[in-house]
């Protein structure tokens, strides 16, 4: 019962920083005038390349700079702080790479005797982004719910049947 | 080579090495399913469980093997705080959810015994492996998107002595899972657990979609298993063991 309340704590706190997250993002974006070339990502150079285009096609080229650059997070892993719940004290951290969250943990639960609580196997939120980079061609069997003698002729695990695979 | 064959409302393939040997273990694996499809199916009116649930048979004088199949299924039931139960609301025992997957063990157990590495069971979606597969790399398991089940959400490798994924969802077959008379929708669509046995990842992705949140939290803690969850706005949840595998460059 506590355990769970404590898990219901770190999606709270996750919550928390996500959003001062957001918020540092959003006050980056207002306040940054120029591009840094050093923190320009794939992603950004790729927009920044296109609007160079669109500046040369109106006969401007040196403007370049005027094109919006994305606003950018360090990478890194930062701790978030501590924050007290009723059910104790909660921490997570966040990775950001590429200017995304890509990984959050939680770093430190205690209970309410004060007595940290290890959560080594817990199921915390994963992220689009994560699970589509992993995409594989060694798949050979696909796991999926009970498909029906019907179902599994159009599933894809028959393609990789028929395929031999 | 692959040995696809119909069995249990499903279709089972089966991956191994093309020898001789292997080709002359298929109809033994083949029947290890027929035998307890004939047995357990509900859908044969003729099944020695179809009796039990008209009535005409009761379970106390039902053979060994329908007794230790209910008995299995309240051990686990108890396990999963009856999350997972073969009591149907509707009064019927239906002990599917863990024969199936008490016959892909068997198949394991056979194919190992017979000195066969390098093989692949997939019962309808749910899978057990050889440790590793013949070339020694991990085998890698496709998640299928339960929005559209012609793409795959992601790929898992079974490392660490993990050898069976099984996955439950709502999407096929929504008599398989019965969420407690409850008429609040589940909280996952889809529910991956990767386990050292194919017993253990299918009757704990079982409760799991069942029993929601809490039960995905109980079954992490409890259980050495890593747990894929999707839930009904497309949000995913993973353990570190799911999230270490499918993050390893390919």
């Amino acid at each position: 019962m506590r355990t769970r309340a404590v898990i219901t704590s770190i999606f709270a706190s996750i919550g928390v920083l996500l959003i001062g997250w957001q918020a540092g993002q959003t006050a980056t974006t207002t306040t940054v005038s120029t591009p840094q070339a050093s923190g320009t990502t794939a992603r950004t150079s790729t927009t920044t390349s296109a609007a160079t285009s669109a500046a040369a096609s109106s006969a401007s080229p040196s403007v370049a700079p005027a094109a919006p650059v994305g606003p950018k997070a360090k990478d890194g892993t930062y701790a978030g702080s501590s924050v007290n719940t009723q059910f104790g004290s909660v921490q997570v951290q966040v990775t950001i790479s590429g200017g995304a969250i890509t990984d959050v943990t939680p770093l430190h639960l205690t209970d309410q005797g004060g007595r940290s609580v290890q959560i080594s196997n817990y199921a915390a939120p994963i992220l689009h982004d994560e699970v589509l980079q992993a995409q594989s061609s060694r798949v050979s069997n696909v796991s999926g719910a009970t498909y029906t003698t019907d179902a599994y002729l159009s599933s894809l695990q028959s393609a990789l049947d028929k395929a031999g695979f | 080579m692959r040995h696809v064959f119909e069995t249990m409302g499903t279709v089972a393939s089966i991956e191994i090495a093309p020898t001789d040997a292997a080709q002359s273990l298929m109809p033994r694996l083949e029947a290890v399913f027929a035998e307890a499809d004939a047995r357990f199916s509900l859908y044969r009116p003729d099944s020695e469980l179809s009796r039990v649930a008209s009535g005409a048979l009761t379970l106390m004088d039902a053979s060994d093997e329908v007794r230790h199949a209910y008995g299995e299924s309240l051990n686990w039931r108890d396990a999963t705080g009856g999350a997972f139960t073969p009591n149907r609301p509707d009064g019927v025992t239906d002990l599917n959810g863990i024969v199936k997957a008490e016959c892909i063990a068997s198949a394991g157990i056979l194919l190992e015994n017979a000195g066969e590495s390098g093989w692949s069971v997939n019962v309808g979606g749910d899978v057990l492996t050889s440790v590793s597969q013949q070339d020694g790399h991990p085998w890698t398991i496709g998640i299928v998107d339960p929005f559209d089940r012609t793409a795959l959400l992601c790929s898992i490798d079974l490392v660490g002595g993990k050898r069976a994924v099984a996955t439950s969802g709502s999407a096929e077959r929504g008599d398989h899972v019965w969420l407690g008379g409850s008429t609040t929708p589940a909280t996952f669509v889809q529910v991956t657990v990767v386990a050292d046995d194919i017993i253990t990842a299918d009757v704990l992705a079982t409760a799991i979609l069942a029993g929601g949140a809490a039960s995905l939290d109980e079954a992490t803690e409890r259980w050495n298993v890593d747990v894929l969850t999707i839930d009904r706005d497309g949000g995913m949840r993973a353990t570190p063991g799911i999230r270490a595998t499918i993050s390893a460059p390919l």
